[in-house]
């Protein structure tokens, strides 16, 4: 079976654009909330406790806006949980993160358990596509249109994040505390408040990464089902220096390498079962193979990672 | 209380926590496989930690270690029974070690951040392991359709001490791997030096501290200790290789321990010892309770956040 290039080719482009808004909600979310000092290991945990929020409010009102409240209302929680333990309680961001992370991870499966203990359950009501007939136009087309408002709302969020940091006074708030908390706090700036808020703001992005991914990317609950992804974002952050544009430029490089090789699996057919595995690697090495190239240049925010205490 | 909330009965799932391990059948042989595993894992990431350098890779290089096992197995068969047998558990620690490598010579050399590249590489070795099970390693008998390896012979699996009961040789060489990291880490001056760098680079700098040196030793240790845990865990317990084997991130549980056993080469082997007799238990009472085994997660999870918090209780209270 011969396959046109044509179709090769918006094969991988549409999967690059159906997978990308995953990274960047919850790489703008990580980047604000990494400029003011704050690096939130948890995300993948936040991200699993909105997924399952998402649908198990989806398969009760069978409306995805629904699903979606009920994603940012669950990442809000634990990302509160996470500030109080990284910001008011000064404890080490890292482990806490992970201890959010495993606490998403256990306590995301027990409560689908609970609630579905059949694993049975309704279908899942997705977000329309902007144009319905998408696969009734041309090319472009299906690349373009088969998408759903979220894709396009993560671009225009990629814009707003570096609006926002480069050109407000509340984010150079955030950078300040992220650079130098001493001289913001001279300055009357409240360092722990605004990083509180950053933290917040991309704690509710990693809901809307963890609603989309449920919507759009897995189609239904499995355990342990972002298998790693969510962590990816930290690579990408590292590679875009921390800045909004370049992580759209890792975000889609990354995703294009990954639909490439999953195109090319699935065309050649059951004889590739066995080195699948290898392909699948391809992107992850991608990026590893980035870091002599742009590492070098990348410098974190100077109080990453260190928590701030007034006096 | 998660117990409670998933639907289960209090009463028996606080004695399946808190008994089932020491008296259901397998139970203590459960425990002392853990313990080695979590022990040998945790002194290499409290290792590295001690440098400040995060380790999150763990799970990684333990799936290259047990890659390597049956690697060195198959392709060094004509070797001699003890030969051989030698040769596939170190076989497992210079997979580790080869593994880490790759963060380690990033981090030193270009100065590439070693939580990025040890998750990044997290997700290599999981692939990796994958594509070795359908293919070079695998099993020619299919048990159930899942992808699983051939197994290790019976005289290439490590012998329990006393035959009645199921605890091995591997338990008492970890201990021994702990005292001899204990005297040679925390009784000299290189546990001055790892720390100075893990606190701060411009000190280490001013007491004339090779920088690089520290952070390459400290890396490379825990990559060989987390392959060499995947052999104790391949030839002492599992024999062979399946999917069952990469579902949990034990590399997460071993920071857990390493933490509180406050990166200290013996404190982490108390944490283990801790952590082992509370999954299992935890696993346990999953079981009877009827709920999922993820449960164990959440309850790390919050164990390590209450752990968190005890250190900021007490902190605060010999600090200002």
């Amino acid at each position: 079976m011969t396959v046109a290039l044509s179709d090769i080719l918006i094969g991988v482009f549409s999967t690059t654009l159906t997978l990308s808004p995953f990274y960047l909600f919850a790489g703008m979310g990580e980047i604000v909330s990494e400029q003011s000092g704050v690096a939130n290991m948890g995300l993948e945990g936040i991200m699993l406790m909105s997924l399952v929020a998402t649908f198990i409010a989806d398969y009760m009102t069978g409306n995805p806006w629904i699903a979606l409240l009920a994603a940012l209302a669950v990442a809000a929680v634990v990302g509160a949980l996470f500030a109080l333990a990284a910001i008011r309680l000064r404890m080490d961001q890292i482990a806490s993160g992970l201890a959010i992370y495993l606490l998403g991870l256990g306590l995301s499966f027990v409560i689908f358990n609970v609630v579905y203990p059949s694993g049975l359950t309704p279908n899942y009501v997705a977000l329309p596509p902007i144009i319905p007939n998408w696969n009734t136009v041309s090319y472009v087309g299906i690349i373009f249109l088969k998408q759903n408002v979220l894709t396009y709302a993560s671009i225009v969020l990629v814009v707003l994040t570096a609006f926002f940091l480069s050109r407000t006074s509340l984010g150079l708030r955030v950078r300040a505390v992220g650079e130098n908390p001493k001289a913001a706090d001279n300055m009357g700036v409240n360092v722990n408040k605004v990083r509180f808020l950053a933290t917040l703001f991309g704690a509710l992005m990693f809901g809307v990464s963890g609603f989309y991914f449920a919507g759009n990317i897995v189609p239904g609950f499995q355990t342990d089902v972002i298998a790693g992804n969510g962590f990816i974002v930290l690579a990408m952050i590292y590679f875009a220096n921390w800045k909004p544009y370049r992580m759209l430029f890792a975000a889609f490089s990354f995703n294009i390498v990954y639909a490439a090789q999953s195109e090319y699996v699935s065309l050649s057919g059951s004889g590739m079962a066995s080195v699948s595995t290898l392909f699948n690697m391809l992107p992850y090495i991608f990026l590893l193979a980035l870091i002599p190239v742009f590492g070098r240049k990348a410098r974190a925010p100077k109080f990453l990672l260190k928590p701030y205490r007034k006096g | 209380m998660v117990v409670v909330y998933a639907g289960g009965n209090i009463e028996v799932a606080l004695t399946s926590l808190f008994l089932n391990p020491i008296t259901l059948s397998g139970g203590v042989q459960q425990i002392f496989v853990r313990f080695v595993l979590f022990y040998t894992m945790g002194m290499g990431v409290g290792l590295a930690l001690k440098a400040g350098l995060w380790n999150i890779g763990a799970q990684g290089q333990l799936l290259i270690g047990m890659v390597m096992v049956f690697l060195v197995y198959t392709s060094l068969g004509f070797l001699p029974w003890p030969v051989l047998y030698v040769a596939m558990i170190l076989g497992a620690a210079v997979g580790g070690f080869l593994w880490i490598a790759v963060p380690t010579i990033l981090r030193v050399k270009f100065g590439a951040n070693e939580i990025v590249v040890t998750i990044l590489l997290n997700v290599v070795a999981i692939n990796f392991a994958f594509y070795m099970l359908s293919g070079p390693i695998k099993s020619t008998g299919t048990a159930l359709g899942f992808p699983h390896s051939i197994e290790l012979p019976a005289q290439f699996q490590i012998p329990s001490i006393v035959s009645s009961v199921p605890i091995t040789y591997a338990v008492p060489a970890t201990i021994a791997i702990g005292i001899i990291l204990y005297l040679v880490v925390e009784r000299t001056p290189f546990r001055i030096k790892a720390n100075t760098v893990g606190e701060s680079h411009e000190t280490a700098r001013y007491a004339g501290i090779s920088i690089p040196r520290v952070m390459a030793i400290t890396m490379l240790a825990a990559g060989a200790l987390a392959g060499l845990a995947g052999a104790t865990y391949l030839m002492g317990y599992r024999y062979e290789l399946d999917i069952g084997s990469f579902s949990t991130n034990y590399g997460l549980v071993a920071i857990i321990c390493a933490l509180v056993g406050r990166k200290h080469m013996l404190g982490i082997g108390f944490a283990s010892f801790f952590f082992a007799y509370m999954t299992i238990g935890a696993e346990s009472m999953a079981l009877s309770a009827n709920v999922t085994t993820y449960v164990v997660f959440a309850m790390e999870g919050i164990m390590m956040l209450g752990i968190l918090l005890g250190n900021y209780l007490t902190e605060r209270k010999y600090s200002v």
